[in-house]
């Protein structure tokens, strides 16, 4: 074979300022180039999936007044949280200077981290941890003056730091103190020396917590661990003193002192850090950092924040924070109030063509519909909450697990090679940051690798089957997005007879949960096309919706799991985890719940006994009684795959709802998952437990709707088999005919 | 550590005498296999990030190069371009083989 020619996916990167826009309105997409300028066009997707097995990329061009060439230029990505206060000469104050605050350090390895700094290159000052422990770091006009207590401090342990600052003596004392935890005593470090008075404490430098500043808007030396009530006091007080801060301030009892002294419980859903001090340096949040996390005051009563914010006074800062690459815009586009909604992506490409070293990148985005366009009778819903939470996963780069799980050797896209080697990006909602903890942001505000063209082919490339499949089948659709259904609930379904979700409807907010419920309770129809879906409890978050958030639970089929006391959600309160343990599980939704993992082989369907209700037979018409449905399908070989639902009536399932189909050819790597049993046991493999299984299940609901869900991820890639001429196509053809006539379907009388 | 994380969660001791566990994963690489071999394979798939093969897709459904994952995020992957696969099946057993003499410290010769 000859030597392949990659495509280089990445030599262009770029976001956009909104996941999706109706025609008629503008979209801005922010572009960095590593290769300088570029040839722009805007695609319509009809299919992603670059499989050549599949139908291949299907890309329709859409000429539009972006197309041709533009500018590019390099825009640098600088990960990492922290908490920015403008500049102020009271940071630099002459009577002296005593700071303090709680830190809980999650890594530090060899590098001084700045708890907080009022810090320009070389003048200012700064409280800080690193590998020879708390300290003070003072400017001068030559070397910085470094006061260490000499010791690390442990790593996920409170400490109690400060330092002073005394200038008529230049005695400095930089205190480190472990609070006492579980076996271990209280433990204090002190450095106190005498330094001639050669600092500097001016700094012409915002004040930053969490990190300092490293001049024109960026910072470094950022923490990785938790901070909580940091406190800047204008002249010399022994730490005692300064530890009494923490006591509410009497009313009439305005200490002229004290500079700063930040309170992280109030305000835990915004982005702005208040300042309890007379002077009011509000601070704001710079790439969201975690909040209601639990603080030095948590007693483990309480698990939601709401109950008592004051023992949720930490933040959580990370180095590797990042929920927007501030790039400056680069191109705008109008969208033509005659577009068709849509999957759609910007392309990028060189001016000059190299056919030795191709390059083309998509940067994808969703047109909904206009205000004033017609709508077709069928939305389908983009899973862009989904989307977001699997955003740059690095399932295969940093997992141990993983390889075991997918049954073979992993296979890396150039795009997994791209964010290993560059993971400035920020990873999924999967992954852990560099200390250790989850994500649980998760933006569209910076490039996501997997969701476009050409990308590794989960979520979007898998969906935009069901989009091949609807074209070839000449069926009209609109199509809109998580945000649509998050933002205008219901009222975002009204125009609709059917809506259809997608191959991994996974994670859903409460408005997007209710919004589908009240579609299907007012006659609307409901197709789930998808497996493990309905499942995660998230939020966009209200202080800022490019940025989805979520916890994980203490259940659950998850790569990380919240600490103890963490599972609320900051913007929302909500309690994060399995919708299942929010009294919503699916089965209450869309009749069928998430049960397995399916990666050894994948199985197919076969009728039940309940099909031949006549309330299903529309569903299997042209179908032979017993011939397998779905024994074939791209890359997994069969539509009952990868993850997949089963019925429970104790988990709300209607108890008219009919099962009309299940699963058969599941084997020992069918794994069922952890919220499915209660202590283990033996045969829990889809070969013996007869609860791993896919149901497709039909029921009706009030006013006419209906719902109809094939409990499968993998159902949607049988679509195109033997091109579009099989049973699985046929039947989703029946299914999607009928719930697009309005006719009604009619409940069973005893319902 | 949670099992999922700990690279030495994963037990099984194989004897370098089991030629017949080498030649049934030969014979049918997707499976299925017995419950022998499936724990050989278990413990060949778990282990450190640092030094795992891993494929790198180079042309998309049908060819693949061998890589080694370097075991901390930002450094590169390193690419073997001399070993490029045009079967997964063939690019697995490869790894297999690699695995077995990791695993025992010899060759696995079967024929």
């Amino acid at each position: 074979m000859t030597e392949p020619v990659t495509f280089d996916t990445n030599g262009y990167l770029g976001y956009t300022d909104r996941l999706s826009v109706p025609a008629g309105e503008t979209i801005t997409f922010h572009v960095s180039s590593r290769r300088g300028d570029f040839r722009a066009d805007i695609l319509r997707v009809r299919c992603a999936d670059a499989d050549p097995a599949g139908p291949g990329l299907r890309l329709k061009p859409m000429p539009s007044a972006i197309d041709g060439e533009h500018k590019g230029m390099l825009q640098p990505i600088r990960p990492g949280s922290c908490i920015v206060v403008p500049p102020s000469t009271l940071f630099a104050p002459a009577s002296g200077l005593s700071v303090g605050a709680y830190v809980f350090p999650t890594l530090i390895e060899d590098r001084t981290r700045s708890v907080m700094a009022c810090w320009s290159g070389n003048t200012g000052w700064a409280l800080t941890i690193g590998p020879d422990g708390a300290g003070l770091r003072l400017g001068t006009d030559a070397e910085p003056i470094v006061v260490t207590t000499g010791a690390a401090l442990e790593l996920r342990r409170w400490y109690w730091i400060s330092a002073t600052l005394d200038p008529a003596s230049g005695r400095v004392i930089v205190t480190q103190l472990r609070l006492a935890d579980g076996n271990l005593p209280a433990r204090r470090l002190v450095a106190d020396i005498r330094h001639a008075a050669a600092w500097r404490l001016d700094a012409d430098a915002p004040f930053v917590i969490g990190a300092q500043s490293a001049g024109a808007g960026l910072y470094e030396a950022h923490v990785d661990g938790k901070i909580e009530r940091p406190r800047v006091y204008a002249g010399v007080i022994d730490d005692a003193a300064l530890r009494q801060f923490d006591a509410d301030p009497r009313p009439g009892a305005v200490d002229p002192g004290l500079v700063g002294l930040w309170d992280f419980s109030l305000g835990i859903p915004t982005l702005v850090a208040s300042d309890l001090s007379a002077n009011r340096f509000d601070g704001r949040l710079h790439q969201m950092p975690m909040r209601a996390a639990i603080g030095v005051r948590w007693d483990g009563r309480i698990q939601d924040w709401r109950l008592d914010p004051t023992q949720y006074g930490a933040i959580h800062f990370h180095s590797d924070d990042i929920v927007d690459c501030l790039w400056q815009p680069t191109l705008t586009l109008a969208v033509p109030a005659d577009w068709r909604s849509g999957f759609y992506t910007l392309r990028l490409r060189p001016v000059v063509e190299d056919p030795a070293q191709p390059a083309e990148s998509y940067v994808p985005f969703f047109v909904t519909p206009g205000r004033h366009q017609p709508r077709a009778k069928l939305a389908v819903v983009a899973s862009t909450a989904t989307f977001l939470a699997y955003a740059n996963s690095a399932l295969r780069l940093d997992h141990v697990h993983f390889e075991a799980l997918l049954e073979s050797v992993l296979q890396l896209t150039p795009d997994d090679v791209f964010l290993q080697e560059n993971p400035e990006l920020g990873q999924s909602t999967y992954d852990k940051h560099v200390d250790g903890s989850g994500h649980c942001h998760s933006s569209w505000r910076r490039p996501i690798l997997n969701t476009r063209p050409r990308s590794n082919p989960f979520n979007y490339a898998v969906d935009t089957h069901f989009l091949d499949w609807l074209e070839e089948k000449g069926i009209d659709y609109d199509v809109l997005t998580d945000v649509e259904l998050d933002r205008q609930g219901a009222a975002a379904l009204q125009p609709y007879l059917t809506v259809a979700t997608l191959s991994h409807p996974e994670y859903y907010t409460a408005g997007m949960m209710n919004a589908l419920l009240a579609h299907q309770g007012r006659g609307g129809r409901h197709i789930y096309f998808g497996g493990n879906g309905f499942y995660w409890r998230c939020a966009f978050h209200p202080a800022c919706p490019s940025v989805l958030e979520m916890r994980r639970g203490l259940t659950g089929t998850r790569t990380w799991e919240s600490v103890s006391g963490e599972v609320h959600m900051a913007g929302t309160g909500e309690p994060g985890g399995l919708w299942r343990h929010s009294g919503f599980a699916p089965q209450k939704l869309v009749g069928v719940g998430f049960v397995a993992m399916v990666y050894d082989r994948s199985g197919w369907y076969e009728r039940t006994g309940q099909s031949d209700d006549p309330r299903a037979a529309f569903i299997f018409a042209g179908l032979d009684r017993h011939e397998p449905i779905g024994k074939f399908g791209l890359r997994y070989g069969g539509a009952v795959g990868v993850e997949i639902d089963r019925f429970d009536l104790e988990l709300g399932s209607p108890p008219h709802a009919l099962v009309v189909a299940t699963s058969e050819g599941l084997g020992p790597g069918s794994l069922p998952s952890p919220e499915e049993f209660r202590t283990m046991v033996h045969g829990l493999g889809g070969d013996q437990n007869a609860h791993v299984r896919a149901d497709m299940v039909f029921f009706e609901t009030p006013d006419g709707g209906a719902v109809f869900s094939t409990g499968s991820i993998s159902y949607l890639l049988s679509l195109g088999t033997s091109g579009y001429d099989n049973n699985v196509s046929r039947l989703t053809e029946n299914v999607v005919r009928r719930f697009l006539d309005a006719t009604p379907f009619a409940m069973p009388d005893a319902c | 550590m949670m099992h999922t994380d700990d690279p030495a969660a994963a037990r099984y001791r194989l004897d370098p005498a089991r030629l017949d566990l080498a030649r049934e994963f030969r014979a049918k690489i997707r499976g299925p296999h017995s419950e022998e071999l499936r724990a050989l394979l278990n413990r060949m798939r778990w282990g450190p990030l640092k030094g795992r093969w891993v494929l790198v897709v180079a042309d998309p459904g049908r060819a693949w190069w061998l890589a080694e994952m370097p075991g901390k995020r930002g450094l590169p992957v390193k690419i073997d371009k001399s070993r490029l696969f045009t079967s997964l099946d063939e690019a697995e057993w490869h790894v297999f083989t690699l695995r077995w003499r990791a695993l025992t410290g010899q060759e696995l010769k079967l024929d």
